[in-house]
């Protein structure tokens, strides 16, 4: 499936260095961010909370919901920033030019964000370490959730580099759409904490299954079933991969 | 039969209710260095656009060495090497950087990437200007720096949109003498330019579109007979004065 190995090598480099370089807007923010969380709403007023269900320190509960927050939210910024800077630039055309196929051209980008995700997302995990220490409950989940999380909102971030039309179309998605479904996704509550209607909506929320899915890999705790939220995770992030090269295979807003 | 560099059949690509090219068969044969003339607006870039892959169409086929463009692209777009009208660097990479990567992404190993990139800054006198990025460049550096990007990776057909719009003198006749001696070393080359002298001098055959169509394709001595290509194309595209 993959023929040019020295062109995917070069493009995932390119898109490695494009985040590293300005680590400091990159990696670092979602870092402070997360030490902010965890002191404030864990250590502080979490404290004196225990969770009846799952008996677990809310502290413990948290961890895993902020480390999702960012495997989502870091790989979409950085697929979505770094094609619309392409387009904007048209550099694209340097790639469009190439012998890459769609495959690989697609492949290549989406490992910027992929990495930048697990960077975070484990740097997020480390810092939480400062507060509260676990083993994990299944080291196998959590590794499955942080590599397909961060493919699938790469994914999502491509579609969204690919479609918008202006800086402010790229925030629009992220604010409206993504931002809200984590925050209602089951980062910072069990199901059982929401009122009933609440709860309905909740299950139609597909980051809820990846807060859940994730967190029962690190705790052993999930309001959802652990092999449906594996599954669902792998067909989205099969589906949007296969949406994102069918659009690049077509030249959707790349080719005129 | 050994295939033409560059087949174009039927080529039709419309913005809209705009031809912008409008049915045109354009053969190109290996070795040859093709003036592709046109006015403003006749749908030159366009048909660029269609040989590289940089644009969709609508009907009709292009092959580069027999190969289809759409269907092969793989094994087609190495063999093209594009300078573009417009620039369209990545303003965050050094230029030596931009070479390589450029390179790498047609599976340049990256030493040999590196080498390359070093050799032709150095022939086109940009050496110094390696470690900065294009935006600190002077336009005719920058045209430059299209023309290495273009033969990073040692493509058999070089395809130039107006490459020496805004060169001063010593810069035009440096590209021309690279272009013929490229030429003479057996690269097909197919120009874009608005200077007929530019076109004249070098090119062995001529192509002219206007309003997406070709209108005369052929050997640049026979066109020209006694007259000058300026006086023969005035002559082919009168009328053509107005946006079309
Ligand atoms: N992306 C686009 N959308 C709509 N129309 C376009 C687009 N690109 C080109 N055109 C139109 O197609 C026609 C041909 O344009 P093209 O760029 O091929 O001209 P050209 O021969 O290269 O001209 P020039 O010498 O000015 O570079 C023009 O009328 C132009 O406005
Ligand atoms: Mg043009």
């Amino acid at each position: 499936m993959i023929k040019n190995w020295i062109g995917l090598k070069t493009l995932v480099r390119r898109e490695i260095l494009r985040f590293f370089v300005v680590f400091s807007q990159t990696l670092i923010p979602p870092l402070i961010s997360s030490a902010l969380f965890i002191f404030v709403f864990g250590f502080s007023i979490g404290r004196n909370l225990r969770l009846e269900v799952a008996g677990v320190s809310y502290l413990q509960f948290l961890v895993p919901g902020l480390v999702m927050m960012h495997l989502i939210e870091s790989p979409y910024a950085n697929t979505s920033s770094s094609l619309f800077m392409s387009r904007w630039h048209n550099m694209i055309q340097e790639l469009l030019l190439s012998p890459l196929s769609y495959f690989e051209m697609v492949l290549g980008l989406l490992a910027g964000g992929v990495v930048r995700g697990l960077l975070v997302g484990t740097g997020v995990y480390a810092v939480s370490l400062g507060f509260t220490q676990f083993s994990f409950y299944n080291p196998w989940i959590v590794l499955y959730f942080f590599v397909v999380v961060t493919v699938i909102f790469s994914c999502l971030g491509l579609l969204v580099g690919l479609w918008a039309e202006g800086f402010e179309k790229l925030s629009v998605w992220s604010t409206f759409v993504i931002t809200p479904l984590i925050y209602f996704g089951g980062v910072f509550h069990t199901l059982d904490m929401v009122p009933a209607p609440l709860r309905i909506v909740t299950k139609l929320n597909p980051i809820f299954y990846l807060v859940n899915g994730l967190r029962y890999g690190m705790i052993g705790v999930s309001d959802t079933n652990i092999a449906f939220s594996m599954i669902l995770a792998a067909t989205l992030a099969i589906f949007l991969f296969l949406a994102v090269e069918t659009l690049f295979r077509r030249g959707y807003k790349l080719r005129s | 039969m050994t295939a033409d560099a560059i087949t174009i059949q039927g080529l039709v690509k419309s913005y809209g209710a705009l031809k912008a090219v409008d049915g045109i068969d354009l053969a190109v044969a290996e070795g040859d260095f093709v003036a592709f003339l046109g006015p403003n607006g006749a749908g030159k870039t366009t048909t660029i656009n269609a040989i590289t892959g940089l644009s969709n169409f609508q009907s009709g086929s292009v092959r580069v060495f027999g190969m289809d463009v759409v269907a092969d692209y793989r094994r087609t777009r190495p063999l093209i090497g594009l300078c573009p009208q417009e620039f369209n660097f990545d303003p965050f990479l050094s230029i030596h950087k931009l070479l390589v990567y450029q390179a790498g992404y047609f599976g340049v190993a990256p030493a040999e990437a590196s080498h390359r990139a070093q050799e032709l800054l150095r022939y086109f006198r940009l050496g110094e200007k390696r470690n900065i990025d294009f935006r600190k460049l002077s336009g005719g550096m920058k045209r430059r720096l299209l023309l290495c990007r273009a033969l990073v990776h040692d493509p058999k057909i070089l395809i130039l949109d107006e490459p020496t719009a805004g060169a001063d003198l010593e810069l035009k006749y440096r590209i021309w003498d690279f272009l013929t001696d490229l030429n003479r070393k057996g690269k097909t080359i197919f120009l874009t330019t608005h200077y007929m002298e530019e076109a004249e001098r070098l090119a062995n055959k001529v192509t002219i579109i206007h309003r997406g169509k070709i209108i005369h394709q052929g050997d640049k001595a026979t066109l020209l007979g006694n007259q000058t290509l300026e006086q023969k194309y005035l002559e082919l595209t009168k009328g053509a004065g107005e946006e079309s």
